[in-house]
């Protein structure tokens, strides 16, 4: 391939920097494309706010703080992934920026695209704030998104009392630093992270206190429902099944039908209450640490921030980008990962190596059409030299079996990719939370944690009768905090759903806008001036 | 608090202080981790609301890790890592507290953002 480097390079007083394929996001899908965009000769520029490659669920594989007898085999295994990834940075194949955020996402429109990318093809403008902190603009021709999935925000009455903490989160620190909380923590919902963590407490010498399952009773005959996808999804149920009984074998009690919780304290966690599905009593369980989980969804900042339509998926109760088969969301973006819907970290892998194919063939493309169009013909000079002629119709027929080998590529990756989300799409049935959660919490409950709103609150808000998520916004302060209606997003749009009789659909979700990262008022004020005149139109 | 496992791979530490104190700390570690480590959840920071808050996620999106590094406010304590020398402060008194509010760019529309940036100064 010929021009491999972005075009123009770094300005450090602020200019702008363009780059032919910009990569948002090193976890597993990120890695994957960066890495068959250079076995192709392309050098993509990938941006990461970690500090090391790995997404969530290979992170700090570059120093691995615990070994795979405590994190297990599926952590470990991605050690391959992110040496091949860092090695080709270190050969200059991949231009990786670790520590680097993405706060602001434009798609050019047709008539500034044609005066700053000479017409090519749709280019996005991104703002990126360095590991410096300072803020430059980045203009990229085609962009992958991999920016991967979070936690699900599930709330409960005490769920912002310092002391409860994602199970994700609590995951995240024995990768970091082979940290665990002093104390068997008390684990809580559903989910394969739930269990997996558990596991991994157990395997570091410290059982989690209980596990409290919210799952409905209904998993065995979920199963029964679809033989094949059990079948397609054997290795996961297999593997879920093996943690489950070596829990049981070290006596970790798993409390199941767990129908609500509270967490208890004044400045910090001191207790549980729970009660199970058809038993009036509560019970209560002292203990400073609170895990919780309830799923992952895709993060919705990006692809939202960018415009692209989403839609409510019943099954894996979220909203999910829509995506074309190509898993691309608009021309020139491509989405690959959990970010698109959640497949877990081999379906990502996949996602990303396709989002590269299609990259890949969208220049192979470009590279056919050109000769075709050969001014001097089209001009009627003079006579095409013979041998330059056959030169051409060699690069033709390189690039058309080029093209014909991506094909075939990525027609294997999407054969293993349906059967593999086909098994998956029976953990979702097992795993589905309980849709009604939100509106069963008592009225104290805050939805919104960073600006305090409080369940009740909105469902008082919602008796003013708003059009939707913005007006209950601008009512209420709710999904207006730094965190940026991440972790109420949804849950307002179902309480709304909910107490309106509308679908998920029709209500919708906050509309993003940049800042979609939280970057101080230092920070923006630091940013080239253009992009400040270009959001205050 | 948060202690590390026996096994841990051993790993360079650096040395930070955490309101003054001085602590050793793996260098793989966010600034989060480190206070979680050695100071635990409870007095992590002030909710602009009065109680007391500590990080959720420990990946970017809650927002409850916020506090003070080499003088900077209201940074991302989960999505920095630490460095030899740093300076962090937990923000636990009442200014600090509400300044969160304000110094974080949200959400809000442009004037009524403006607005309350203008109070603030």
């Amino acid at each position: 391939m010929q021009t491999c480097e972005p075009r123009e390079t770094v300005g450090t007083d602020g200019s702008k920097e363009r780059a032919r394929v910009v990569v948002l996001g090193a976890g597993p899908a990120g890695m994957a494309a960066a890495l068959r965009l250079a076995e192709a000769g392309l050098r993509a520029l990938v941006l990461d706010q970690a500090r090391a490659p790995g997404g969530q669920i290979y992170r700090d594989l570059d120093q691995p703080q615990l070994d795979a007898a405590v994190m297990g085999k599926d952590y470990h295994r991605g050690r391959a992934l992110v040496g091949a990834f860092l090695d080709a940075a270190r050969r200059g194949e991949i231009d990786y920026r670790p520590g680097t955020r993405v706060w602001w996402i434009e798609a050019l429109d047709d008539a500034l695209n044609d005066a700053l990318n000479d017409g090519l093809n749709d280019a996005h403008r991104l703002g990126v704030r360095g590991h410096d902190g300072i803020s430059r603009e980045l203009v990229a021709e085609r962009l992958i998104i991999a920016t991967g999935a979070m936690e699900r925000g599930w709330p409960f009455p005490g769920w912002q009392l310092p002391g409860v903490m994602q199970a994700g989160a609590a995951q995240i620190l024995m990768k970091q630093g082979a940290l665990l909380t002093e104390g068997p923590p008390v684990l809580a919902g559903n989910g394969p992270l739930l269990y997996l963590l558990a596991w991994q407490y157990l395997n570091a010498g410290c059982p989690p206190r209980m596990i409290l399952d919210t799952a409905p009773n209904l998993g065995l005959a979920r199963t029964l429902r679809h033989p094949l996808r059990a079948w397609r999804a054997r290795g996961y149920l297999a593997k879920g099944a093996r943690m489950l009984a070596t829990l049981r074998r070290a006596g970790v009690p798993v409390v199941r039908g767990v129908q609500s919780l509270a967490a208890e304290g004044d400045q910090r966690l001191t207790g549980v209450r729970y009660r199970r599905r058809g038993d009036d009593q509560e019970h209560k369980l002292k203990t400073d640490w609170l895990l919780t989980h309830m799923g992952v969804v895709p993060e919705p900042q990006l692809p939202r921030g960018l415009g692209i339509e989403h839609r409510w998926q019943e099954a894996q109760q979220a909203f999910v980008p829509d995506r074309r088969d190509d898993l691309s969301v608009r021309p020139g973006v491509w989405l690959a990962g959990d970010g698109g819907g959640i497949g877990g970290a081999m379906n990502a892998e996949r996602e990303g190596r396709l989002a590269a194919l299609a990259v890949l063939d969208e220049l192979m493309a470009d590279l056919m059409d050109k000769p075709q169009d050969t001014t001097a013909n089209a001009k009627g000079a003079a006579a095409p030299r013979p041998d330059a002629d056959n030169r051409r119709a060699v690069a033709r027929d390189s690039a058309r079996e080029s093209a014909r080998a991506i094909a075939r590529e990525s027609a294997a990756l999407r054969r293993r990719r349906r059967l593999d989300l086909s098994g998956r799409r029976l953990l979702d049935a097992l795993f589905t939370p309980p849709a009604d959660w939100v509106e069963r919490q008592p009225g104290e409950t805050l939805i919104c944690r960073c600006e305090g709103v409080s369940q009740a609150q909105l469902k008082a808000a919602l008796g003013a009768g708003p059009a939707g998520p913005n007006q209950l916004k601008a009512f209420t302060r709710c999904g207006m905090g730094p965190c940026q209606g991440r972790l109420c997003g949804t849950n307002v749009s179902r309480l709304m759903a909910r107490e309106q009789g509308r679908d998920m659909d029709e209500v919708g979700y906050y509309r993003i806008r940049p800042p979609l990262t939280s970057i101080t008022l230092g920070e923006l004020a630091l940013a080239p001036s253009d992009h400040l005149t270009t959001q205050s139109q | 608090m948060f202690k590390r496992h026996e096994r841990a791979t051993a790993t360079p530490e650096v040395t930070i202080t955490i309101d003054g104190a001085p602590y050793q700390v793996p260098s793989t570690l966010s600034v989060a981790a480190a206070v979680l480590m050695h100071q635990g959840a409870a007095g992590y920071r002030r909710h602009a609301a009065g109680g007391h808050r500590a990080p959720l996620c420990m990946m970017g999106v809650c927002h409850d890790c916020l506090i003070t590094i080499d003088d900077a406010p209201n940074r991302q304590g989960c999505l920095v890592t630490v460095e030899q020398g740093m300076r962090v402060r937990r923000q636990l008194d009442e200014a600090a507290a509400t300044a969160t509010r304000w110094d974080t760019a949200n959400h809000a529309s442009g004037d009524e953002q403006r607005g309350r940036d203008d109070a603030d100064l």
